[in-house]
């Protein structure tokens, strides 16, 4: 399926809507509205490798650590511009895509899940290991102050412009060429598609947004990053956010990103005996019902109603 | 779908203009959050959840403290909110929950916070925000540090500890083993992040210039390895017949009953976090032989002082307050004390900050302790704090295992202290 | 055009086969063995170091054996699995508690896993298993998320104790102490992998979950109830993996949630070595997985306990580059 854009005037609404969002909310709504546009920008990454290239990764967290650990490393040691060490993660972590992408050639389905996650569990340990100059299990304080403010707006532009970014990618002949690869890489490849090329190429883009995602994640503690922050179960909130957003549609990343940010707070809220524990209960219950109801996610969900209404229309190319 | 998209776009202009008038109309600020003259409302983080939550006995009894209180009138008439927040000891959720709890709770103070990865994660907003974050569960030499001098790039004023630091209490055990076992081959076995390596490093310390000779081999290893048979085994070729173990609790549980196993029967010492009564009797349960084991406290034991008056009052609070501590606290939970001993310093803290205490006269307070005597603290150890030293505990009794299966520590010798 | 197996229809072909593929891991296999032999004779550190990997390996390989078999029936890879294993230890801990003694608690565990395992996959993993990977994938992270929250909250997350099943005895050999628990958990992974097979090779359910789980529309035309081949295969895995935590909880000598956790990751990577369809593979690729490890802790000091992980991570992506059948696995081709 192509990406489909909407509306101008609904993207024009949604826009506005950002721009004054932050006044409508307290500091810490803001707060929380910035943590959505951090895990839309993370879902947007990993929907272009998973969704249109066709290859799986659990392995998006690292990534994350990567961009998040290059911006705290930045600030404390040169005082750089945060929006520059979030730059310098894209740069960063695109490199670290294609790395990772090169072996990745050589593995598929199952296998390039498990090889993914081998390394959402071995990145933080890193840290661990070069405690000098990563900081150890004491992480490394860059004692950046982010008011909510700029982190909403930072966050949210960064979100606007990544996404307008990968529209034009997917839209143009690299989209075409992941999308030809996730249908069958056999016709793409007798089609003239260079397998390696534009495989290890969607896995840069979608390492280098992953990136984004993490500086911001940094941003947003304080400019604190500390391997805790970049565990496993981070890897699998963005898998989870990205299935619940489904493929091809704008509005799905929005939801995944709703989901995996809001839902956290709102499952905490949930009166629960002993409720503590109730907030896994309530958020692992959640993720199961979604797939359960909609296991093409959310722009799946979108597509059969769209389906239902529009009439069918003859040689139309999806 | 334009029309549709016009039409959205005026609601939202709508909404917006109502929302910025809303806005402006709000938002009166309170001097003082979080006090008012009927309660106090403090917060503080903890890993309810996740793989540190075997600590969560200590907010549970820090609250039970609080209900003793105020059932008896609260501090000068005002009774204690306390909010207990989970963090599952991850510092990016830790952020922003403390945010929460200043932005939206409008707490008087963060107390009791536990973690040092979660504290070194918020202190830098709260102190910016003049936001006391004080008695925190860690034993990170930081909370001493920082009140004069610039730590991460500004001092830190408004934050500090409680219990002896780590460093301290390592250099204690190489203070004892030097004078008292100047041949010891010491192998050690640490947690490879800053806790342990914090421990050892005050090990080091503490047995000064011999340091290179005696310790004859260190293991470092991982959380994500539940099983040390292989370090021990190291340590055990090495020659080593001192183990000195710098772990959490399950590891430490692991290593003693490890070390019995393979057949290696050194002069054990673990660290105070894991010292808990209940994790010996699951070693002993496990065929681990603990007699002879040592390690150090600094609170008061129910199970061997029950006639002290703290106790007696620990006694009386967790039966009609923290009812669902009871059965840990009976075996023997250290950290059930720990949680008194903090809620006991809060309030003595509130009691000397005024009569209508501010967030600096709490500070104050903190940073001004002289000798006081902390009923729930091992009898003979005092809290001090000047301008210089921000430890509020510092002192330490050393303590020997014995009585196998059914045992408890028994102390031994003289006060140390861990003082720099 | 669908991408199609080697077929290898007779008996006899199949049996060359196997052994075509035996032969380089066998030898393999057997000149690791007397490599630990000489070395274990040589130095006794080396000796305790095999022996604690052997131990350490047959966790692993308890946990893989269930991952396999979930896999080779469903080709999915159960990310819950570890923490169902963790749950239905819990139960027994509470069957203890209610009374019974250990063995019997152990084998009423063992039922509860199969109704338990049978249940999850009727009620969450039929609705989505033919409508895409992916979303059985996420179903199993919601359920890792939703036990692990549903075992903490029904238990707490303080440690427990359970008893022993095979005692604290240790036997010293040549100064080389060997645990009779460790012993029994060898025993119990080895076992488990001969009453497999003979489930496989001899039973009609056997044979109907191999025939279900290789072509299922093939299976079902000859009226083999594929969807419940299915679920029995899931509760078959929920067993071995009470099995598993059964045989962890001793390892660590207490019982928390995390229990099964870091079992989990290198369960993973012993499974692949072994090769993610071979039922052997998954306890002798744990094994190898424990002594490797081990012994390069001993003697590789570059490798320091942070990387040990990240290590084990490293042998399985080396194995899935050169060989991702892993060492039992048979290479399918894709034929177009």
């Amino acid at each position: 399926m192509r990406p489909r854009l909407p509306a101008l005037g609904t993207i024009a609404a949604a826009a506005v809507v950002l721009a004054l969002l932050p006044f409508q909310l307290s500091g810490y709504h803001q707060a929380l509205a910035a943590q959505v546009g951090i895990y839309f920008v993370a879902i947007l990454g990993l929907n272009i490798l998973t969704g249109y290239s066709g290859q799986i990764s659990i392995g998006h967290g690292a990534f994350m650590a990567i961009g998040g650990y290059t911006t705290a490393i930045m600030s404390r040691d040169h005082h750089t511009n945060l929006i520059l060490t979030m730059l310098m993660a894209f740069g960063v972590c695109f490199v670290f895509g294609l790395l990772v992408g090169l072996p990745a050639l050589r593995l598929s389905g199952v296998y390039l899940a498990l090889a993914t996650f081998a390394l959402a569990v071995s990145v933080p340990q890193l840290p661990l290991k070069f405690s000098k100059f990563l900081g150890g299990s004491n992480g490394i304080q860059s004692h950046t102050v982010v008011s909510h403010q700029r982190l909403y707006a930072t966050a949210w532009a960064a979100a606007a412009l990544l996404f307008v970014l990968a529209w034009l990618i997917l839209r143009g002949r690299t989209g075409r060429a992941f999308r030809a690869i996730r249908d069958s890489e056999v016709a793409a490849s007798s089609s003239g598609v260079t397998l390696p090329v534009y495989k290890t190429l969607a896995f840069g883009i979608s390492a280098a947004f992953a990136g984004v995602a993490g500086s911001l994640y940094v941003m947003a503690t304080n400019g604190f990053a500390q391997p805790n922050e970049f565990g496993v179960i981070l890897s699998l909130q963005i898998l989870v956010g990205a299935a619940v957003a489904g493929l091809g549609s704008l509005w799905g990343v929005l939801v995944g990103a709703l989901f995996i940010g809001l839902l956290p707070t709102v499952s905490k809220d949930v009166p629960l005996v002993g409720s503590a524990h109730g907030q896994d209960v309530v958020f692992g219950l959640i993720v199961v019902l979604v797939m359960l109801l909609l296991p093409t996610g959310f722009a799946g969900f979108l597509a059969r109603g769209a389906r239902a209404r529009i009439r069918p229309q003859p040689g139309r190319a999806s | 779908m334009r029309s549709k998209g016009r039409m959205l776009g005026a609601l939202v202009a709508a909404l917006a203009v109502a929302g910025v008038a809303v806005s402006a109309a709000a938002g009166a600020h309170r001097a003082d959050p979080g006090i008012t003259k009927t309660s106090i409302t403090i917060g503080g983080t903890f890993p309810l959840t996740g793989p540190a939550s075997l600590y969560k006995t200590i907010p549970a009894a820090e609250a039970a403290y609080f209900a003793y209180v105020n059932a008896h009138g609260g501090v000068n008439g005002r009774k204690i909110n306390f909010k207990i927040l989970d963090d599952g000891y991850d510092p990016s959720k830790t952020v922003p929950l403390a945010q929460q709890l200043v932005e939206q709770d409008h707490v008087f103070a963060v107390m009791g916070s536990l973690g040092t990865a979660p504290g070194l994660a918020t202190w830098g907003y709260l102190n910016s925000h003049k936001v006391p974050q004080v008695l925190l569960a860690t034993g990170d030499s930081y909370w001493g540090f920082c009140v004069r001098k610039a730590c991460a790039g500004a001092t830190k004023p408004w934050t500090s500890g409680w219990q002896p630091d780590y460093p301290g209490e390592g250099k204690i055990y190489g203070r004892y083993i030097l004078a008292n076992m100047p041949n010891a081959k010491i192998g050690v076995l640490y947690q490879n992040d800053a806790y342990g390596k914090n421990y050892f490093a005050g090990l080091r310390a503490g047995l000064g210039k011999q340091a290179k000779n005696m310790v004859v081999d260190a293991e470092s290893y991982d959380v994500t390895n539940p099983s040390l048979t292989q370090q021990i085994l190291a340590l055990k070729s090495k020659g080593a017949d001192t183990f000195a173990i710098f772990a959490t609790p399950s590891p430490t549980i692991t290593a003693l009953v490890t070390a019995t196993k393979v057949g290696w029967n050194p002069t054990t010492f673990v660290n105070n976090v894991s010292a808990n009564r209940l994790f010996l009797l699951a070693a002993a349960a496990n065929g681990a032989n603990v007699d002879g084991v040592i390690s150090s406290v600094y609170t008061a034991s129910q199970t061997t002082q029950k006639s002290l008056p703290g106790i007696k009052l620990a006694n009386s609070i967790i039966a009609t307050y923290g009812s669902a501590l009871q059965a840990n606290y009976a075996q023997g939970d250290g950290n059930v004390v720990y949680g008194l001993g903090v809620g006991w310093t809060f309030v003595w803290a509130l009691q000397h900050a005024g009569k209508n205490p501010t967030r600096a006269s709490l500070m104050k307070a903190l940073h001004s302790m002289k000798n006081v005597k902390n009923p729930f603290v091992y009898p003979g150890i005092l809290m001090n704090t000047s301008a210089k030293d921000n430890f509020p505990i510092e002192q330490e009794i050393l303590v020997k295992w014995s009585g196998g299966k059914a045992g408890d520590w028994h102390p031994f010798g003289k006060l140390y202290s861990g003082v720099r | 055009m669908e991408t199609v197996e080697t077929p290898q229809p007779t008996l006899a072909a199949r049996g060359r086969a196997l052994r075509g593929v035996l032969r380089p891991v066998s030898v393999v296999l057997v000149g690791a063995a007397v490599f630990l032999a000489v070395g274990s004779l040589q130095s006794e550190i080396f000796a305790q170091q095999t022996v604690a990997g052997l131990a350490q390996g047959a966790v692993y390989g308890s946990l893989a054996l269930a991952l396999v078999l979930i896999y080779r029936a469903t080709e999915v890879i159960n990310f819950a699995q570890g923490e169902l294993a963790m749950a239905t230890t819990y139960v027994a801990y509470q069957l203890i508690a209610w009374g019974l003694s250990y063995w019997e608690a152990f084998f009423a565990t063992l039922a509860i896993a199969f109704v338990l395992g049978v249940a999850i996959q009727l009620l969450v993993i039929r609705p989505v298993q033919h409508k895409s990977v992916i979303a059985v994938v996420i179903v199993t992270v919601g359920l890792f998320i939703l036990i692990d929250g549903l075992v903490t909250w029904k238990w707490g997350a303080d440690i427990k104790f359970m008893p022993a099943p095979f005692g604290q005895t240790v036997y010293h050999l040549g100064g080389v102490a060997i645990a009779r628990q460790d012993i029994g958990t060898l025993l119990v992974s080895i076992l488990s992998v001969i009453l497999l097979w003979l489930l496989f090779q001899f039973t009609k359910v056997g044979l109907g979950m191999r025939a279900a789980a290789l072509r299922p529309a093939a299976a079902a035309l000859v009226g083999v109830r594929v969807d419940r081949m299915l679920a029995v295969g899931w509760g078959l895995a929920a067993v071995l993996g009470a099995v598993a935590g059964l045989m962890t909880e001793p390892s660590q000598y207490v019982l928390q949630p995390t229990l099964m956790q870091p079992i989990l990751l290198y369960a993973f990577a012993a499974a692949v070595l072994g090769g993610l369809e071979s039922p052997a593979g998954a306890v002798v690729g744990g094994l190898v997985l424990g002594v490797f490890l081990n012994l390069v802790g001993q003697y590789v000091h570059a490798i320091t306990s942070e990387l040990r992980l990240p290590f084990a991570f490293a042998v399985l992506l080396v194995v899935l580059l050169i060989k991702p059948a892993g060492l039992f696995g048979r290479r399918t081709v894709r034929k177009v």
